[in-house]
């Protein structure tokens, strides 16, 4: 798909760096993060892949804002593209909020029950 | 040239979060999130967001990570505590699973972008009406000072109190 036109200021839209595949990059690290979360027994690591799976969203919206950059010749919404961005970073600010109250929570279990490892935290179970 | 970049970046992305999860010691899950999100970064400037990945490059590699990096640190596990995470049945049963979620995401994006999208995407980059180009600082203040001003100041609530909360969380006696 060679595309030549004459606003484009930086990708050229010929090969992979298309839509199709910003949003199979950003399903296998959607995956990569569940995996992450549900296999590992590590509170740490489970709230890595959190971030991750946040990134991989962040993509999509940045990738569909691209795609819906130029509405404005054809619809009355004159920022139609840079909405898809100003979501993204909506998520990044609750991502660093979330962070910042995970790793509190995850300090305060530390320091009571001397573990961070999810195989320990059964007291609701018993 | 954006091809080959966006490959490169693609590959650093999926192999550091592979080597993310699959890590033990979480110390050097923190330390493979760098690459990871020098090359989101670096995927967010060829979709022409550069606000959005200055913004990516400074929360999540200036505070996010080191945040990370501060609690592993503070709570200071040594190597041979960490016990051995997945068995190899459930390695493999979740691994199974997350690659069918990723089969049925490609699937669904394969199907669902159509050639006009293509088209649309690829045409994307025009200039606003102020003279600023597509996803720059200027032309992203005036929608979100303007149309999102309420979703922004309930964020600034927001951060204000998660704040508030870890402060509370981390210095009470629970």
């Amino acid at each position: 798909m060679g595309f030549d036109l004459p606003f484009n200021v930086i990708a050229d839209g010929g090969g992979l760096m298309n839509l199709k595949g910003c949003l199979i990059l950003a399903g296998v690290i959607f995956s990569i993060g569940a995996w992450g979360v549900v296999a590992r027994r590590n509170v740490l690591t489970v709230l890595i892949s959190l971030e991750l799976m946040l990134n991989a969203v962040n993509l999509v919206f940045a990738s569909f804002a691209r795609m819906h950059a130029n509405m404005t010749q054809s619809a009355n919404n004159a920022t139609a593209g840079e909405n898809g961005q100003i979501f993204a970073l909506f998520i990044i600010a609750v991502a660093a909020a979330e962070a910042a109250v995970g790793l509190a929570i995850l300090i305060t279990y530390f320091r009571n029950k001397e573990t961070v490892d999810t195989r320990d935290m059964k007291e609701l179970k018993q | 040239m954006s091809d080959l970049a966006f490959i490169v970046a693609a590959v650093v992305c999926v192999l550091s979060a592979g080597l993310i999860v699959s890590r033990k010691n979480p110390v050097y899950s923190v330390v493979f999130m760098l690459p990871f999100f020098l090359g989101m970064t670096t995927i967010f400037v060829l979709l022409n967001a550069t606000f959005l990945a200055s913004i990516q490059m400074i929360v999540y590699g200036g505070a996010i990570l080191v945040v990370f990096l501060f609690v592993i640190m503070l709570i200071n596990l040594r190597p041979e505590e960490l016990r051995e995470d997945f068995s190899m049945l459930s390695w493999f049963i979740s691994a199974l699973a997350a690659g069918l979620l990723a089969a049925t995401m490609a699937l669904f994006a394969n199907r669902g972008t159509t050639n006009d999208m293509e088209v649309k995407f690829a045409s994307a980059i025009a200039t606003r009406e102020h003279g600023a180009i597509f996803g720059s600082i200027e032309s992203i203040a005036y929608p979100l000072f303007e149309k999102q001003m309420i979703p922004f100041e309930l964020a600034s609530v927001l951060i204000v109190v998660a704040t508030l909360g870890a402060v509370l969380l981390s210095k009470k006696r629970v």
